[in-house]
């Protein structure tokens, strides 16, 4: 860099995605609180480390292939050409934004004093994977083993949710040029599949013993540690923030991007390069929150668990339209899709004795499905990319946002690529007799031995007077 | 292994040769290094593995019951 100007532009941009990195570390952190104070004491240190470790197989294997995945799979391939090079193979070419730079073996992925944003924009993808995984945790604690879990957290972390980032997150994804899927704040690309791969597990795993009574009625296990279950929601709505800015591109001149000869229009712009303001999402992201939590302590009679869950879900439901909606928009479509989740959650578990331990294929899964379908009727008639606007299945070009592109954008996000991949995998592991924990072990305890083998000095400490 | 040795050398060169990986190694070892890193993803996956399903096999042939645990609980 040898102008101030542009040094200036490149190194806030860095600095950007670096701090949202750190904020969404809190994501992670909430999950992993959430999930220990909602499991009971015999499992506690079991669960703790089942969602810890998914951040070192999701981390390798996101820099072994998840990365490239993304930028590789735009085109589907074979279903929309790439604008870049007007091929439907793979992005694995010369171009600027060619898979082919983000192989493990690139020397862009590693210290590179031409390249000041691969190594943030990867970490800031790596951090939505985490958050995928670890949603599919939560619904499946207390009964699985760590090794199944690694290979799901694998398969949602840095395979599947990135394929569908490759394809509807992506400014050349395929799904903006037929459909017109727009999902700004990934209400599908991470809450819907996460909720729909952890329903698509919770098929195959069943439920915890105790869960139903031998005449199917559902019983309420409730957190053993709401306040664990609080300090953790709160750190995930914390993170979400550093979620949401790190979904934005902080500066840029869209003038010369989309060929306006001599227009220079600087902005921050969404992951799909069409403008948005950090200050207009900062309204809608609280006025969402605060619609969810509105919503959620009516229809849970004041219950701590669901009202906190439910502004969450409020966030996921208006996110994939949060860089558009007016405020009260976005508090209103948070409302709804708490109210929708919240009855789903129930009639599931009872309809099909599907015990999802903290509520995560409501709050993620149909939250986010639902708001992908409100959003195509409320920017019904937005474009979907600022490159060019076309008719719906062209290709060619890219169509505007509608409900029937929603919809369709739903139904793969939760079911082609989530719901489907979570049941074969978790079948697969089931036959290899690799998937559940033995039902002695789910009875005694996770952590029985690890608790046993402490016992003896914990009963000497305890009785100790000097 | 050194790609730089003095900084002011490097930066002194030409713009397009300072721009660059300056990793140890880079450009030659980045093959053996991802090997590398597969190898010991991939045996870290069977070693706790074999591991786990140990564990799970010796606590579940000990059939305790579900009150059992409370009694290695000793002080709160």
């Amino acid at each position: 860099m040898t102008d101030q100007l542009g040094a200036l532009t490149t190194i806030f941009t860095e600095f950007y995605y670096w701090v949202t990195v750190v904020l969404m570390f809190l994501i992670h952190v909430g999950f992993c609180m959430y999930e220990v104070g909602a499991s009971r004491y015999k499992h506690h240190q079991h669960t703790l480390m089942k969602n810890t470790m998914l951040i070192p197989l999701v981390t390798v294997t996101w820099f072994f292939f998840g990365w490239w995945i993304y930028w590789a799979f735009p085109t589907g391939p074979g279903i929309a050409p790439s604008i870049m090079n007007e091929s439907t193979a793979l992005v694995t070419d010369e171009s600027a934004f060619s898979a082919t730079w983000y192989t493990a073996t690139s020397e862009l992925m590693a210290v590179n004093l031409g390249d000041h944003i691969s190594g943030v924009f990867w970490a800031a993808f790596l951090l939505f994977s985490w958050t995928a995984a670890s949603i599919v945790s939560g619904a499946i604690i207390e009964r699985i083993t760590t090794f199944a879990f690694g290979i799901l957290a694998i398969a949602i972390g840095s395979v599947f949710w990135t394929i569908d980032a490759a394809w509807g997150w992506h400014f050349d994804g395929w799904m903006l040029k037929i459909l017109g899927y727009h999902d700004a704040y990934a209400s599908g690309v991470i809450h819907a599949i996460a909720g729909g791969f952890a329903l698509g597990v919770l098929m195959v795993l069943g439920p915890r013993i105790g869960k139903f009574s031998s005449s199917g009625e559902p019983r309420n296990i409730g957190p053993r540690n709401p306040w664990l279950v609080t300090v953790g929601l709160f750190l995930i709505y914390t993170g979400f923030w550093g979620f949401y800015a790190a979904c934005n591109i902080p500066i840029f001149d869209l003038g010369p991007e989309y060929g306006m000869e001599g227009i220079s229009y600087w902005t921050a712009t969404n992951i799909y390069v069409t403008p948005t303001t950090l200050s207009g999402i900062t309204f809608n992201f609280l006025m969402s929150l605060s619609g969810g939590l509105l919503a959620g302590y009516w229809i849970a009679k004041g219950d701590p668990f669901w009202t906190y869950s439910s502004g969450l879900a409020g966030v996921i439901c208006a996110s994939a339209g949060n860089d558009l909606y007016h405020p009260i928009q976005a508090m209103i479509i948070g409302m709804i899709g708490v109210v929708i989740a919240y009855k789903l959650h129930y009639w599931v578990e009872r309809k099909f004795k599907i015990d999802d331990a903290v509520g995560a294929v409501a709050v993620h899964g149909y939250a986010g499905f639902v708001g992908l379908v409100i959003c195509g009727f409320v920017l019904n008639g937005y474009p979907s990319s600022g490159y060019s606007v076309g008719a719906m299945w062209d290709g060619t070009t890219y169509a505007t946002i509608n409900p029937l592109g929603q919809f369709l954008g739903a139904i793969i996000m939760f079911v082609v690529l989530g719901l489907i991949p979570g049941y074969i995998i978790a079948k697969v592991l089931n036959g290899m007799g690799r998937l559940r924990i033995p039902r002695e072990v789910e009875i005694a305890g996770l952590d029985y031995e690890m608790m046993e083998s402490a016992k003896e000095d914990e009963k000497a400490v305890s009785s100790a007077t000097r | 292994m050194a790609t730089v040795t003095n900084w002011i050398d490097h930066l002194n060169k030409p713009a397009e040769e300072v721009v660059g990986a300056v990793y140890p190694g880079a450009g030659s070892v980045e093959g053996i290094l991802v090997i590398v890193g597969i190898i010991l993803w991939v045996g870290w996956h069977v070693l706790t593995a074999k591991s786990e399903s140990e564990e799970l096999d010796r606590l579940a042939r000990k059939r305790h019951s579900a009150n059992d645990h409370k009694s290695n609980i000793t002080d709160w």
